[in-house]
């Protein structure tokens, strides 16, 4: 790996408009297209100053800044367009959390890479209605909060609260939203307000291993920590009134609820299974990347093939999840307000991914293509008269549902054509670093207790820094 | 019609038992269970409505039989003693009656384990008879006591307000079973601030437990159902004197002899009499120092309950005094099954489970003994609960979230291992356990929203070293990379 400094690498990027940049070819070694990342003037002082830090430190493995990750990715066999960051575009493994990568079907030559869809596969935001407003819900926030908190467990260790056996994991894995229909937890309407309808038919729960299973079954309809998480949120603004109504909102303080989980364990366990699985076949199938933690497969071979089905048995877990958290949180809402979540309106606005792996229909060039695309951190936005989106907003196009940390916004969007141009439909995901960044910020201090570890004679070998 | 015979039986109604009656009662709605009981049932609380005093909720008060069976109906429960057990002819002897089952859970806990047993002034604190008692005497108290250095001693330190605590340990540091030398460095300046008001008011995450018995009757003593965990939530642990916090730590002591007043006076010069200050009870530790108090509290462990059950049967038990179990939860007698603090785990367990006399094993060994049972009724094959392949447990001490994932403290590893450590002092502590590159255990002090991500590397078995000590820098958002 060459390394240069921080002016060189400068010589191979290039500001194409007030908030993107071009990554051109030779940033790394291998590039078949360029990639491309979008920034304002403060994400991009965050990206800059990453690859500054890692140039200074001449990083080998460990984290590479977000900037040389889209440019690996950019080296991979079959890709087709561009190496897309969308904002907040940030370290992941592998791929670049805000990471779209689209690869050619028709190529034979063309790579599925789990690194490109993330570990929480199907890691997505939920947005629900109702009928109540901010003073309806304020006085009782406290019994809200708590009730939600009784009907959804969380953290470590927590067990789910719907029953399951085995053998509806089974057939959850193989039927996604269709199983809780099937059980009575969803309403029908609520499959036409979610991407794929809430069911991959790809899906083979012969390909999620045992191993995988063991990890989902007890956390099905659990929250999980970290960022996921079930939050009561208020219309703050209403910019386009037309788009809104058709969606279920209609006035500012209408109260909705937004849920952001995933496939979690099982999910980490089916990635974790399928890298170590390429990682074998790469060296027989003769495919070069250049960064490790990009292990792919052909999207024809036998590894590639059994990812996806299992991705799309993950997939149809965390739409379980999400359809048992939605159950879940329209019981406790009927209970606090004595009523039944049909008459408080509590609809599915709609459902998105955000770390998922799909075959789309795109044009390339005047030419419609198939492509297999990689969203890590990013949210399909499909544009209006879309045929894969659903009736009811074929004039405004696909919501996008972008969630917010605690203490900032979440935004409701739709796609647009041009987003459909030059990103193949898609979009950021979630509010980003800003909040954690301040959040990192910490006095670290570590002479006490390093005394009192050190007189225990218990250390080893402490690798400390910082 | 009294009830003789029943398809699944459970002995005792602390956490393991009732988790284990609500298990069975979910798989087989239609067979009889029943559960005995010899003092108040550990009520579990789903549904909580935060009134506006937290002694309100204690105030609520329903007989064990009308909470189990109002959610369970097939779950009969009888408030009674287990005298003997007969388990070739599948019975159990009881104060009042008879019962007949097919297969059995015995989750009886342990008994707690007193320094002086006859002394009155010495109480054993583990199980929710205890607790009442010790929270009449605190009212009146100056100064107490603490021996022990486990989960319930390190809690019971922090709680008790308007009094001087002398902490007794026999470890160089505190909270020794449970956190390392550095994070008790880490917590120990909690004690010398004030204590921060109760977040009782703040909505809870978890299943919340409490204790169900101001109507229990009194059967005898050492029956008592171990403390969940919100055991102290509601108590009022204040003394006399308005102090926040007082505690004096003694470390690596034992007691070498407990005296009453009149005792201790007898063994002092005349002149030392005269200056003494009097105190009820006197301690006397092995580092020679004498300490009077108000009351002694012994916080120091549990032996498991399994007198009755030897009287006639075969059991294996274990070292530490446990029933054996396999990895199905059965003993080695038919039809037996065993878990909670009676137990001890006897099968070839993952490299990041161990067994821990904790409420949240409790309820998991509860659970899987119920399915466990079932499955073998019904002929049919069943898996062990993936909760037995990585420990987890969250607690609370001095005010912060502790939570301690797989091997935490490098159980079991010898030398072979690393360590990477992040400290920010008064906020959290982060210390991870690698071997060979893969997490092995890490504890985590503070709200650090990093247990899942943690989960799920262990679990994984990725392989870290590449990352080296980059792991744990903050400027990088680590569970944003694994995501």
């Amino acid at each position: 790996m060459v390394i240069r400094t921080y002016n060189e690498e400068q010589q191979y990027l290039e500001k194409i408009s007030s908030c993107a940049w071009k990554i051109k070819k030779g940033f790394v070694p291998n590039m078949k297209v360029e990639g491309v990342f979008y920034a304002n003037d403060a994400l991009e002082k965050l990206m800059f100053d990453e690859l500054k830090n890692s140039c200074h430190s001449q990083g080998f493995g460990g984290f590479l800044p977000g900037m040389k990750q889209i440019a690996n990715v950019a080296a991979l066999p079959g890709i087709i367009g561009k190496s897309v960051g969308l904002p907040d575009v940030h370290a992941g493994y592998g791929f670049a959390i805000g990471n779209m990568a689209a690869f050619d079907m028709g190529d034979p030559k063309a790579i599925v890479s789990p690194g490109g869809v993330g570990f929480d596969i199907n890691c997505g935001v939920r947005l629900l209605r109702t009928n109540l407003s901010e003073k309806d819900v304020s006085p009782v926030k406290e019994q809200l909060a708590q009730s939600l908190f009784d009907h959804i467990p969380v953290g470590v260790g927590s067990k789910g609260v719907i029953p399951m056996t085995a053998k509806d994991l089974e057939e959850a894995l193989e039927m996604g939203m269709d199983w809780s229909l099937r059980e009575g937890y969803a309403w029908a309407e609520d499959k036409e307000h979610c991407e794929e309808y809430g069911r991959m038919l790809q899906a083979d729960p012969a390909k999620v291993s045992m191993r995988a299973k063991k990890r989902g079954l007890p956390q099905l309809g659990t929250l999980g920590a970290g960022n996921h998480y079930v939050e009561i949120q208020v219309v703050d603004e209403i910019y386009n009134k037309f788009a809104a109504n058709k969606m279920g909102i209609e006035h500012k303080g209408q109260v909705c609820v937004m849920i952001h989980s995933g496939s979690r364990g099982l999910g980490h366990q089916v990635a974790t299974d399928a890298l170590v699985a390429m990682e074998k076949a790469m060296k027989r199938d003769k495919i070069e990347v250049n960064d490790r933690q990009l292990a792919c497969a052909h999207i024809r071979s036998q590894e590639g093939q059994d990812y996806l089905k299992g991705m799309a048995g993950a997939a149809n877990y965390a739409w379980v999840n999400r359809t048992s958290m939605t159950f879940l949180t329209r019981q406790a809402f009927a209970k606090m307000f004595h009523s039944t979540p049909d008459d408080l309106d509590m609809h599915v606005i709609y459902d998105v991914s955000h770390n998922i792996a799909k075959v789309e229909e795109h044009f390339v060039e005047g030419k419609q293509r198939t492509l297999l695309l990689h969203r890590k951190g990013s949210t399909r936005a499909f544009p209006p008269h879309h045929p894969l989106i659903p009736v009811d907003y074929q004039l405004t196009g696909q919501p996008v549902l972008i969630g917010g940390t605690m203490g900032t916004c979440s935004y409701i969007l739709t796609g647009t054509e041009r987003g459909m141009q030059e990103t193949f439909g898609s979009t950021c995901h979630g509010a980003g670093r800003a909040l954690s960044r301040a959040k990192s910020r910490r006095n670290l201090d570590y002479t006490d207790v390093l005394g009192a570890l050190s007189e225990m004679g218990i250390l080893m070998l402490i690798l400390i820094k910082f | 019609m009294m009830e003789h015979e029943f398809k699944y039986a459970v002995i005792g109604g602390g956490i393991a038992g009732v988790t284990c009656v609500e298990q069975l009662s979910a798989l087989c709605p239609d067979d009889k269970i029943l559960l005995i009981t010899a003092s108040s049932v550990v009520k579990a609380i789903t549904n909580i409505s935060k009134v506006t005093s937290i002694l309100e909720d204690f105030c609520v008060v329903e007989k064990p039989s009308v909470y189990i069976s109002e959610n369970c109906p097939n779950v009969t429960v009888k408030q009674t003693r287990v005298t003997n057990l007969q388990a070739q002819k599948h019975k159990i002897i009881t104060d009042e009656d008879e019962y007949e089952y097919g297969k059995l859970c015995v989750c009886m806990g342990g008994t707690p384990n007193i320094i002086s047993k006859n002394c009155s002034y010495v109480l054993g604190i583990r199980d929710t008879e205890s607790v009442q008692e010790f929270q009449k005497r605190i009212a009146n108290a100056q100064r107490i006591m603490i021996i022990g250095n486990g989960g319930i001693a390190t809690e019971l330190v922090y709680e008790v307000e308007d009094c001087e605590v002398i902490w007794a340990i026999k470890d160089k540091s505190i909270s020794k079973s449970f956190i390392d030398a550095g994070a008790a460095e880490f917590l120990l300046p909690q004690l010398s601030q004030d204590k921060q008001s109760s977040t009782g008011s703040a909505p809870t995450k978890r299943r919340k437990y409490t204790i169900d018995g101001n109507k229990f009757r009194d059967i005898g003593h050492g029956t008592g159902t171990a403390l969940g965990p919100d055991w102290s939530e509601g108590l009022l642990l204040k003394g006399l004197d308005k102090i926040s916090h007082n505690v004096k730590i003694e470390y690596n002591v034992e007691v070498e002899a407990v005296m009453e007043k009149d005792e201790y006076r007898i063994t002092l010069t005349d002149a030392e009499q005269d200056a003494l200050s009097v105190w009820p009870v006197y301690v006397k530790l092995t580092n020679g120092t004498v300490y009077g108090c108000d009351f002694v509290v012994s916080a120091t462990g549990v032996t498991p309950n399994t007198e009755t059950l030897l009287k006639n049967n075969k059991f294996e038990v274990a070292e530490d005094g446990g029933l054996k179990v396999n990895d199905k939860m059965q003993t080695n007698i038919l039809d037996v099954y065993a878990a909670g603090d009676i137990c001890s785990a006897f099968w070839n367990p993952s490299p990041t489970w161990f067994q821990m006399r904790l409420w949240s094993q409790a309820r998991q060994m509860g659970s899987y003994a119920a399915k466990s049972m079932v499955s073998h009724t019904r002929n049919q094959d069943i898996l062990m609960d993936f909760c037995f392949e990585m420990f987890a447990h969250v607690t609370r001490f001095f005010n912060y979230k502790v939570v301690l994932l797989g091997r935490y403290n490098a159980q079991g590893l010898s030398t072979n291992y690393e360590l990477l450590l992040r400290v920010t002092k008064g906020k959290e502590y982060v210390k991870v356990v690698l071997k060979g590159g893969q997490m092995q255990g890490a504890i985590l002090i503070g709200e650090t929203d990093l247990e899942e991500t943690f989960e799920n590397l262990i679990l994984n078995k990725m392989d870290l070293s590449q990352y080296g000590e980059d792991l744990l820098d903050p400027n990088i958002d680590i569970e944003d990379y694994f995501d």
